[in-house]
């Protein structure tokens, strides 16, 4: 069954948009420049925009079909919606804002339960405050809480990261990922940054001119034609899942696992006190700028993370390129053309993959 | 002097008649300016210039203009008036009901201006979110803008009170100058300053007025402050 699905077009003025989307669960990341037409696009499925033409269907039921003149208003649409700028209710406290939606939501019918939502989030200490005591990252908080208090059957988000420094953004993470696995709310989460995106989901639809360019896992979409183009300005990201296997504290090292390898890769990362225990799950990031490529293994070098593996795919376009190699997941890495020539590097060469320690981010 | 500060019959009469119009003028004005200034507010359509061009004729007409002009619809040989009277046995000009409906007339524009603009300052975006968590148009405009637009609804209340209590050319006109019916402070001091001997009268009339619309004025200061510190 689809979360969503929908295909919707509207123009206004000069811009056009024409956009088919689904999607099933989990986290799917909209991604595009400004002026892509996310927005508008939210607006569509939320219902606060009217679509020339086209139709939307959320789980089964349809809310608009332009042919079969269905529109449901947005009150009855059940779509949670996190504006990019929050939209707390000035006058009323935390407590009260959250409790929007309760009035309209039948007994018994109330999906996700006001304290436990409190707790997740962690609002416990807010409630009693005004959206204008708060910051920047608890406004956020209050506004997915509320909107998830609605009892939606998915939540949308519009830039959820762009109101918030970079400190915050990588607080914001955690819980969205918490929201998603505990109460199984599909996500739609729009952004044009896409490092932050990816380390949410890798699932994306890319927008470009009111029109989708491609959807999917975000290294296959790397690989087609065009879409680096699209995504490169946006600083482009390796994300990869790991689970805490150790503490090394007399090197000050983390050992992590990916379990999406065939067999088990172990890294390296510089030891953050208190930032994980031994079995939590963690997005580490890396920038494709910060792995090198060899032709074998170099033993006596600072850097301690090195992986063996295939090339997947060489990309070059035009003074940039980029290998996709597959260690066991697939790595991005940034490399120049004299170094391509050098190293004779194509599709299929056997090469290994050296980052230090210290270029993993961890989002958590 | 001992006479200076007791008030005749006549006096306490125009005082009570006077209060009890404005806030009747204030009560009725309230809800339909609401409708109006979020009407105005957020909405655009052909002929939005000429509707609020009609709402604003009452302020630069001269009021004893918009007297004639009430008589001329609601008398009772008048074009809705005679109807009225004819069908209903109801007779409006020269009577307490007229006088408030002058008043009413001649302070709806400002009351309409003052919560207008309030309704503009509230981000319609508050809108949307509430109708995104479930809530009818009109439910969110009650649970949201209306509270947010709450320092400028008051101060369109006051400002219809206070000037209904100022209000004399539409009614002496549609209402007439009738003591204990239709004779408020102003129609009240209008006489007693025309008359010969009456200048005691005069001044205490006349201190009434400025108290009472001082007290008004303060009144809705202080409210308004007390929202602002609660927002």
């Amino acid at each position: 069954m689809h979360a969503l699905s929908a295909h919707l077009k509207r123009s206004k003025g000069d811009f056009s948009l024409d956009i088919e989307v689904d999607f099933i669960q989990g986290i799917t990341g909209i991604f595009g420049p400004s002026g892509a037409g996310k927005t508008t696009l939210m607006h569509l499925l939320v219902g606060l925009e009217k679509p020339d033409e086209g139709f939307l269907k959320i789980e089964e039921t349809t809310m608009v079909d332009t042919f079969k003149n269905i529109y449901e208003p947005a009150r009855n649409r059940k779509v949670g919606y996190v504006f990019q700028e929050g939209r707390l209710f000035p006058h009323m406290n935390v407590r009260k804002n959250l409790l929007f939606a309760a009035k309209y939501i039948p007994k018994g019918k109330q999906v996700i339960e006001f304290t436990e939502l409190v707790n997740l989030l962690e609002l416990n200490n807010l409630l009693e405050k005004r959206p204008g005591q708060l910051s920047g990252g608890e406004k956020q908080r209050v506004a997915i809480g509320r909107a998830l208090l609605s009892s939606p059957k998915l939540l949308l988000m519009d830039e959820p990261f762009s109101s918030l420094d970079v400190k915050l953004r990588r607080q914001i993470i955690p819980y969205l990922i918490k929201i998603n696995r505990k109460f199984n709310i599909p996500m739609l989460v729009v952004s044009h940054d896409l490092p932050d995106l990816l380390s949410l989901t890798r699932e994306l639809f890319l927008l470009k001119n009111g029109r989708v360019l491609g959807h999917g896992n975000y290294l296959d979409l790397i690989e087609q034609e065009n879409m680096l183009d699209v995504m490169r300005g946006a600083g482009l990201m390796n994300v990869i899942q790991f689970r805490v296997e150790a503490h090394d504290k007399k090197n000050g090292l983390t050992i992590l696992s990916n379990k999406d390898a065939s067999e088990e890769i172990s890294i390296e990362r510089e030891m953050v006190l208190d930032c994980c225990q031994i079995g939590d799950e963690m997005n580490v990031s890396l920038r494709p700028e910060d792995i090198a490529l060899t032709l074998e293994e170099i033993p006596n070098i600072s850097i301690r993370n090195q992986l063996p593996g295939t090339i997947v795919k060489v990309i070059q376009k035009e003074n940039r390129n980029y290998c996709l190699v597959d260690v066991g997941f697939k790595l991005l890495i940034s490399i120049t053309h004299a170094s391509l020539l050098k190293m004779e590097l194509s599709e299929g060469k056997k090469v290994w993959c050296l980052f230090k320690s210290m270029a993993l981010q961890t989002n958590t | 002097m001992e006479h200076w500060f007791v008030f005749s019959e006549t006096e306490m009469s125009a005082i009570g008649l006077s209060f009890k119009v404005a806030l009747w003028c204030a009560v009725l004005v309230l809800p339909i300016a609401v409708l109006m200034g979020w009407w105005l507010a957020r909405k655009t359509f052909r002929g939005k210039s000429l509707i609020e061009g009609f709402i604003n004729l009452p302020l630069v007409l001269p009021p004893v203009a918009t007297g004639f002009i009430l008589l001329l619809l609601l008398g009772t040989k008048g074009l809705i008036g005679h109807w009225l009277n004819e069908l209903l046995g109801i007779r409006i000009a020269f009577t307490y009901y007229a006088a408030v409906i002058a008043s009413m007339i001649v302070s709806f524009p400002l009351a309409v201006r003052a919560i207008r603009l309030s309704i503009e300052m509230v981000d319609p975006g508050f809108e949307e979110a509430a109708r995104t968590l479930g809530a009818s148009t009109f439910q969110s405009f009650v649970r949201v803008t209306l509270p947010l637009a709450l320092p400028g609804i008051i101060s369109g209340f006051v400002l219809s009170f206070a000037r209904s209590l100022g209000e004399f050319g539409a009614t002496i006109i549609f209402a007439g100058n009738i003591s204990g019916e239709t004779q408020t402070i102003p129609l009240a001091l209008f006489n007693q300053i025309q008359m010969p001997g009456m200048e005691s009268s005069a001044f205490r009339l006349l201190l009434v007025a400025v108290l009472f619309s001082f007290l008004a004025m303060a009144f809705s200061e202080y409210l308004v402050k007390k929202l602002h510190k609660r927002n």
